[in-house]
């Protein structure tokens, strides 16, 4: 086991006060906890930064850990506390949600345990909530679906950690949203002794399509069309996310420009949105003989300025 | 097949997470969380999002020991960053479907 220097982990002096170790620990804590900062890595550091704080927050804990800093504590060297060391010290559960280092246990350890997201009740602790992501095709959120899902809990068995496999099938209501989460009583770790087990929570997200964008509950689609499409008005046929629809440009749209269609979007709260169709005025790869032809004529012929806007500035 | 549920009610809520209705209150009078039905705290409903944050206030004010009202704008400006992050996904797909590949 190494050696952990608690001050070198806070940053601060070995003689620090008190209040300068309060400082440095709030604001490590600010930088990195994991529901500010949602870097990889930055939970560990965390952790390991209310570690420390834990034992130098606390007189008589850090006296006992100065000691033992005298002891062995050469960082990167390996540690084992003295022959029948016991604290009296101790920690309590009172602040720090996080799991201490073997390290932090070998020293405060025994009679005490700790576990994000877990309570006591009755005998044992609560099992730990699980959180997982959850891929949800736009079209599966169109009526209830049940889909099968994969996961590993971990259970500790004799002071080891084994990740055990479970398949379940859930149901996922119509309508979920982006970011939602699924509560599953009771599908998460297992508790100790007689407590419960925790919850497995779905954390939704919507798979991009290939086809539609998401805006609220409305959907959006683009529609290619040609340049004489847009000029002279057209009928295309256009997905939606269940069947097709028919849509009829008018004369002289624009690219950019939205057609909406009722009640083809999202299911929500108070009934399905809309679907947008947006145009997109596409150009052919090349056009050559008769129709770069064409093109002159209706270029010389179109009194059209694109750009009138500018020269009037100009 | 396993019943889901989009709610949660305080005393669920208290009992998974260990702490007492008091803190709950707490959050809900700062503005961090509101219930989705339920006159009075002990019947309090909430919906799984909201319940998210309550965690997450509650954790923070452990953690970063600031007050109340510290970790109700913490809660805002996370909440917005979310949302900002949301929308910046869903306009960046959006302007792929105009923009040309290079």
């Amino acid at each position: 086991m190494e050696f952990k220097d608690y001050y070198q982990i806070l940053g601060v002096d070995p003689a620090a006060e008190a209040k300068d170790i309060k400082a440095a620990y709030r604001k490590l804590a600010r930088k990195y906890h994991p529901d500010v900062n949602p870097e990889a890595g930055a939970e560990d550091k965390f952790k390991e930064v209310a570690e420390a704080y834990e034992v130098l927050k606390d007189t008589n804990r850090r006296a006992e850990y100065d000691e033992l800093r005298k002891y062995g504590g050469r960082p990167g060297g390996g540690f084992e506390p003295p022959p029948g060391w016991q604290s009296s010290a101790g920690a309590d559960a009172g602040h720090f949600s996080g799991d201490f280092s073997d390290f932090f246990n070998s020293i405060f350890g025994g009679g005490f345990e700790s576990g994000a997201g877990r309570s006591r009740r009755g005998f044992g602790i609560r099992g730990q909530d699980i959180e997982i992501e959850m891929p949800i095709f736009l079209e599966e959120t169109l009526a209830e679906t049940s889909k099968p899902i994969n996961y590993q809990i971990p259970v500790y068995e004799n002071g080891q950690v084994r990740q055990l496999k479970k398949s379940l099938k859930v149901k996922i209501p119509a309508g979920v949203a982006e970011g939602e989460r699924i509560r599953l009583k009771g599908q998460g770790a297992p508790g100790e002794g007689d407590a419960p087990a925790g919850d497995l929570y779905l954390h939704i997200r919507l798979v991009p399509h290939p086809l539609f964008d998401v805006e609220g509950h409305n959907l959006l689609v683009t529609v290619p069309i040609a340049p004489w499409e847009a000029a002279l008005g057209a009928r295309v046929t256009v997905p939606t996310l269940d069947g097709r629809i028919n849509l009829t440009i008018a004369p002289n749209s624009q690219s950019g420009q939205k057609l909406r269609v009722k009640g083809k979007g999202l299911v929500g709260k108070t009934g399905r949105g809309d679907l947008y169709a947006v145009l997109k005025v596409v150009m052919p790869k090349e056009s050559g003989g008769e129709a770069r032809e064409l093109w002159q004529q209706l270029a010389d012929k179109a009194a059209f300025d694109p750009r009138a806007e500018w020269s009037r500035q100009a | 097949m396993t019943t889901s549920t989009l709610q949660i009610s305080i005393r669920e809520f208290c009992e998974c997470e260990g702490i007492p209705q008091g803190l709950v209150v707490a959050v809900v009078e700062h503005g961090i969380a509101r219930p989705l039905s339920g006159a009075e705290a002990p019947e309090w409903v909430f919906d799984t999002a909201s319940a998210g944050w309550i965690r997450k206030a509650i954790r923070l004010r452990r953690d970063l020991e600031v007050d109340w009202v510290a970790v109700a704008m913490v809660i805002d400006l996370l909440r917005q960053r979310e949302q900002l992050q949301l929308e910046n996904r869903r306009l960046r797909q959006r302007l792929q479907r105009f923009a040309l590949e290079e």
